[in-house]
């Protein structure tokens, strides 16, 4: 067993996403309590040419797995073989991120846990609290005795902050071949691109979501003046995704995107808990519905009672006033 | 074309959850389902037989005796028998652990498709489908939002970032699938009561070759406590004002937390 901490990093056009710059500060602070190494191990199309760059955000090495752009899970048996034995390995709690994980747990016999609120190390004994039952239970876990390590744990995007302003460049190498593994048969046969751009909202640090009461693609219209005026990004319950007045890519919740933004701002949105569940660790929660019991009225930390066609164009225009008209 | 379906009983998504005394989760007072999400499952592969694609679909869960109401409510919707594998030694079963008997018990069955949901309600890891691919040396397909099969080949459709991808992997493997791929559909009288004669067959963990050592206590993680959070403030309301004033309001209440 080694102290090092292994994290996650996909690409996509030779760029790092998000999740790798802040899975490094989370594996940076660790690497603090183990005295290990913080190690990336990259994959992505871009993925060689990116991965010394991850140096400036905390990597000391980087280990590319792969620089493609076949589906994640093709990559576990060659990060199976570069993590084993590691302490902790962190992934992103995305779709991708899981799929990875949980071959690593299945391959090597690893312990796992989900989001994670926080961790650290108690000597080499890692510690993870994590909110459960709908956030009314806070636990705190760790490993089973004797279990193997890495241990896997799953990180939420906007748990850990980027490092900045750093300036090291990591050793690079490239992960040694495995052998043919079937989980690396899975081919990408066609792609299609529906929408205009690309949304990655699980990065987004404000959120104004629509439901049902928005009413269609115009209402979806305001709210994304809103999110612009904050600097945001729009998503939507499953409701409106259904509708068809969004794209899928922006539906929050079980089935949908779990995110963990500053600030959530719901509107029309009853707040069932299967939307619930997608958007319960957001840092503060504010809700514009009119309907004075409603269910998202009961966690939100703000609840305005009123209709959002009255006060989501009001809201937008003192924003944008408060932040000198220019949005 | 043999599917099965894992599919696991779960405590209704709007039960009062708690955990007892020994940090496992209380699952006897409360109304137990078919995990929501393993009801597309098992639509889907109901569609596959419907469509003549698949010959045989076949359940299996890992749970308390109780489970077995799971797999007589799936019989009930279509397919053709089920197993259970419920042992003493699985009680608090973690992912690793609950992965490793599927597995085990997929050996047996030998499908050429093990079909499961994206997420089981009560765990937060989608972790078993990748696991259990692993463990049996099998390709993943994950997320799918709409499944084919096809000469010896599987095939998924999955959103990406900007649209969605077509994902291809040869059988047998391990597929799951989203909530798009179709209502679950209703329980026939007629198959509530096709159901009751359909084989549904309870194995201990010997009878899928895995000893209680071998499964480490059934959980590679410990809980070590569980607290309710520090209270946090109650909800802050803003009520019968004009539209003015709630906007003020609301920029007041998020310059205030430096949200703007
Ligand atoms: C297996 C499964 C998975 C699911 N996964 C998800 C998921 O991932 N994400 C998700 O969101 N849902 C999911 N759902 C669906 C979920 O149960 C709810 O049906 C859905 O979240 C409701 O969306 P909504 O809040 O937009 O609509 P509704 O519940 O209909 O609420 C609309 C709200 O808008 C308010 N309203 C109407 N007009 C106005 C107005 N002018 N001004 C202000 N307020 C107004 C109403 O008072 C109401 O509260 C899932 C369901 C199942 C069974
Ligand atoms: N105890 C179980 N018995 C049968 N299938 C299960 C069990 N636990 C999980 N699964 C399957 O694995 C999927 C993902 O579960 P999870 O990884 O727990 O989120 C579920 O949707 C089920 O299809």
């Amino acid at each position: 067993m080694s102290n090092d901490i292994f994290f996650l990093a996909e690409f996509a056009s030779g760029t790092p996403q998000r999740s790798a710059l802040e899975l490094a500060a989370g594996a940076v602070g660790l690497t603090q309590q183990s005295g290990g190494q913080a190690v990336a191990l990259a994959y992505g199309a871009g993925a060689s040419g990116g991965a010394a760059g991850l140096g400036a955000f905390g990597a000391s090495r980087v280990v590319v797995l792969a620089d493609d752009d076949r589906p994640a899970i093709t990559v576990a048996p060659a990060a199976a073989q570069a993590a084993a034995g590691c302490l902790v390995l962190l992934a992103p709690a995305t779709p991708n991120g899981r799929d990875i994980a949980a071959a690593l747990v299945g391959r090597l016999n690893l312990p796992a846990f989900g989001p994670v609120t926080a961790l650290s190390l108690d000597g080499s004994t890692l510690k993870v609290e994590q909110a459960t039952l709908q956030g009314s239970v806070i636990t705190v876990s760790q490993p089973a005795d004797g279990a193997a390590t890495p241990s896997v744990v799953l990180v939420l995007a906007n748990t850990f902050t980027p490092i900045e302003g750093g300036s090291g460049s990591a050793e690079v190498s490239e992960a040694a071949s495995v052998a043919d593994d079937p989980l690396a048969l899975a081919r990408v046969v066609e792609s299609r691109a529906t929408e205009q751009a690309a949304v990655n909202l699980e990065e987004a640090s404000v959120i104004v979501a629509g439901g049902r009461g928005v009413g269609g693609a115009e209402g979806f219209a305001t709210l994304e003046e809103l999110a612009r005026a904050l600097g945001g990004a729009v998503g939507a319950s499953r409701a409106a995704a259904d509708a068809g007045w969004v794209p899928y890519q922006l539906q929050i919740g079980q089935t949908g995107k779990v995110v963990k933004p500053a600030l959530y701002l719901g509107c029309g949105i009853s707040g069932a808990i299967q939307h619930r569940v997608g958007m319960q660790t957001a840092e503060n929660v504010v809700a514009i519905n009119k309907d004075p019991d409603a269910p998202i009225g009961e966690f939100a930390d703000l609840f305005v009672v009123g209709d959002l066609f009255a006060i989501v164009p009001k809201l937008t225009e003192e924003i944008k006033r408060r932040k000198g008209g220019g949005g | 074309m043999k599917i099965v379906v894992c599919i696991k009983q779960v405590p209704a998504t709007t039960a009062d959850k708690r955990y007892e005394a020994d940090l496992t989760l209380d699952r006897a007072s409360v109304d137990t389902v078919i995990n929501p999400l393993d009801e597309y499952a098992i639509e889907q592969a109901l569609r596959l037989l419907d469509d003549g694609n698949v010959d045989q679909v076949v359940y299996l869960s890992m749970g308390p005796e109780p489970a077995g109401e799971a797999l007589r409510r799936a019989l009930a919707m279509g397919g053709d028998e089920a197993y259970l594998v419920t042992d003493g030694a699985l009680s608090g079963a973690d992912e690793w652990a609950t992965a490793r008997v599927l597995a085990s018990a997929l050996d047996r069955l030998s499908p050429d498709v093990a079909l499961m949901g994206m997420a089981s309600d009560d765990a937060k890891g989608s972790l078993v489908p990748g696991a259990v691919a692993a463990m049996r040396n099998v390709p993943l397909l994950s997320y799918g939002a709409e499944v084919w099969l096809q000469d010896g080949k599987a095939k998924i459709r999955r959103l990406n970032a900007a649209g969605y991808d077509i994902i291809e992997a040869p059988t047998p493997l391990v597929v799951s699938v989203t909530d798009q791929v179709g209502e679950p559909r209703y329980a026939s009288l007629k198959g509530i009561m096709a159901a009751k004669r359909k084989p549904l067959e309870t194995w201990t963990l010997s009878d899928i070759g895995l000893s209680a050592d071998e499964l480490h206590g059934a959980a590679l993680t410990r809980m070590t406590s569980a607290e309710p959070p520090r209270t946090k403030p109650p909800t802050e309301r803003i009520d019968n004002v004009a539209p003015d004033e709630a906007a003020t309001r609301i920029a007041d209440w998020l310059a205030a937390r430096k949200l703007i």
